[in-house]
């Protein structure tokens, strides 16, 4: 075998570990958490920035495996964007000091936790501890459900972008000007399609749906984990079959990482209807952006509760 | 991309020197399954530390873990006997299953421990600090050492029980010394890389070793050789398709595994 053959060779098995070093045009890189996180990172970057995230909108946020791209990704990033609260406490800690990347550490100017300035829900008093199920101390992190935080969330990302890229000021507040009217223009219009749902009772599968709920007027009566993150043992899902028909539930969500057999079978039982609903933006399965997450959650839940008989 | 794979290299290289060493032992005494039933109780003794009110993160929950290992260790070492009627595997697949189903009411009681649970028996090879493995590593090179200067007993033990016993060791002191050593090296093991990883560092090298020689030292040398390659494969195999780093060696584990037993096969067929 000749020099240049093995030359050859060892590069092609390389290449993999040589990728890093062809780096792109000089933009913005930002990485966020979920989905939802680099929707709106990329309607507030723009044309600046590349916007890479972790998990999946189909993957349930509090369970992710470390990759080696994920390391990658880490630590060519110059935003790191986290949802916080404990959501991702899970994983991000250990991937962002396996990243060795000092940029997007916490406290460093590259490090983005979007819940800053959150009105937040359900922040335990008292003592927490473990005896409550798998509760988030410092409030319920699923607010990016709320549509008006969606605001909160892209403000915040656009200071990170300033602290680490003055130079596209205008650019960003441009941006986050026309998202926020284009939002507000949205609420109105989601607002309106839910207008008839209000007061509504429903039943949940986790509780990562207060924020979302709350906006439009309905009620989570119960959740099908008696505590959040321990599935359901016979007793509760009695309780919870009575419970459904003495308050008049109509509609039971579920998220689709869940198993739906507990769900279905609490559906026949009850006479309710489940519904899956979507947590998250999801580019795999055609919701695009932050507002075609919105559109497709209404027009999921009017059409259940029309079916329902509610007008 | 190098540069992350450092410290999971290292860590690697750690789990290769000492359980191609302690799978020997484990595989000639026919305990194969021993280093996941003292996982299992290790998980127990967390989560009974939960139950108590402790923190997952408390000493005094390693503290449990280390108490229920030991607790182990003492009952594999009675359990041993000389003219069994009940296989001595048997009793540790017992013990595997009961524990784990303990644990599982234990979580019941003080839920929300799951995913910490779970990260102790599942563990992450890619994202290991350089803490955890130094702190791996002066624990391994003091169990190796302690095994080095009692070799005489516990290599006796393991390949000439009978020897053992006509030799007046004593039995039952020295097989306690083994398990728990080999539980205290299995608990960090399992924390670092998860129970499939640790399992086949364990079982794969010593296996394979079985068919080039019979003497120790030679099979350590083929062992730790099985196991460069198989960790040098993984982590390779991992970062080239993007998948799950301890998996990725498991499953080159396996593929040196059954590449080097059909081959052997067909070398005997060929021969006859």
């Amino acid at each position: 075998m000749n020099l240049t053959r093995l030359l050859l060779i060892a590069i092609f098995l390389l290449q993999p570990f040589l990728q890093p070093f062809f780096v792109e045009a000089k933009t913005i890189r930002i990485v966020t958490t979920t989905e939802d996180l680099a929707a709106i990172a990329r309607d507030i970057g723009g044309e600046r920035v590349s916007v890479d995230f972790i998990a999946k909108g189909v993957q349930d946020p509090h369970f992710i495996d470390a990759k080696p791209s994920y390391l990658l990704k880490l630590s060519r990033a110059d935003l790191f964007v986290e949802i916080g609260l404990g959501l991702e406490s899970g994983w991000v800690p250990t991937l962002l000091s396996g990243s060795r990347n000092g940029r997007i550490q916490p406290g460093s100017p590259g490090y983005v936790r979007a819940a800053d300035g959150i009105a937040l829900l359900e922040i335990p008093v008292g003592r927490v501890d473990r005896s409550a199920g798998d509760v988030h101390a410092e409030g319920n992190p699923h607010y990016w459900l709320d549509p008006a935080n969606g605001k909160a969330i892209a403000l915040s990302i656009t200071e990170g972008l300033l602290r680490i890229d003055p130079e596209g000021k205008a650019t960003y507040h441009q941006n986050l000007q026309r998202f926020t009217e284009r939002l507000d223009a949205a609420l109105l219009r989601w607002e309106a399609a839910m207008k008839a749902l209000e007061g509504e009772k429903v039943v949940t599968y986790h509780n990562s749906w207060p924020y979302f709920l709350k906006r439009f007027g309905i009620k989570a009566v119960d959740y099908v984990e008696p505590k959040p993150g321990i599935p359901p043992a016979s007793a509760h899902l009695k309780q919870l079959i009575e419970r459904i028909s003495a308050e008049g539930v109509k509609i039971i969500v579920a998220e689709p990482y869940f198993d739906q057999k507990v769900p279905n079978f609490l559906a026949e039982q009850s006479g309710a209807r489940l519904v899956v609903l979507p947590p998250s933006v999801s580019t795999g399965a055609g919701i695009e952006d932050y507002f075609q997450l919105f559109d497709h959650l209404i027009e999921l839940l009017t059409t259940a509760f029309k079916e329902s008989g509610v007008q | 991309m190098i540069a992350f794979l450092f410290w999971p290299l290292l860590a690697c290289l750690i789990l290769t020197g000492m359980h191609t060493y302690l799978g020997i032992h484990v595989i000639r005494r026919g305990v194969i399954f021993v280093d996941l039933a003292l996982a299992q109780l290790a998980a127990l003794g967390s989560t009974i530390a939960l139950l108590f009110g402790y923190d997952l993160h408390d000493p005094a929950t390693y503290f449990f873990s280390l108490g229920m290992t030991f607790v182990g260790a003492g009952f594999f070492a009675v359990s041993r006997q000389r003219h069994e009627v009940i296989p001595q595997e048997a009793i540790i697949g017992v013990t595997y299953a009961v524990s784990a189903a303990a644990a599982l009411i234990a979580l019941d009681q003080a839920p929300g421990g799951a995913e910490h649970i779970r990260s102790l028996l599942v563990g992450n090879i890619l994202t290991v600090s350089s803490a955890e493995v130094i702190k791996t590593a002066l624990l391994y090179l003091g169990v190796g050492l302690a095994h080095y200067l009692y070799r005489k007993p516990m290599i006796a033990l393991s390949f000439d029980f009978e020897g053992a016993v006509s030799l007046a060791y004593r039995v039952r002191a020295w097989d306690f010394f083994f398990y728990v050593t080999f539980g205290l090296v299995v608990t960090s093991s399992v924390a670092l890389g998860g129970v499939l990883l640790v399992f086949s560092y364990l079982i794969v090298p010593a296996l394979l070793s079985l068919l080039f020689s019979e003497k120790i030292l030679h099979r350590m040398a083929i062992g730790w050789g099985i196991g460069l390659l198989a960790s040098l494969l993984g982590l390779y195999g991992s970062v080239l398709w993007d998948a799950p780093t301890g998996a990725s060696i498991v499953c080159a584990f396996g593929f040196i595994f059954f590449l080097t037993i059909i081959t052997q096969w067909l070398r005997k067929a060929a021969l006859n």
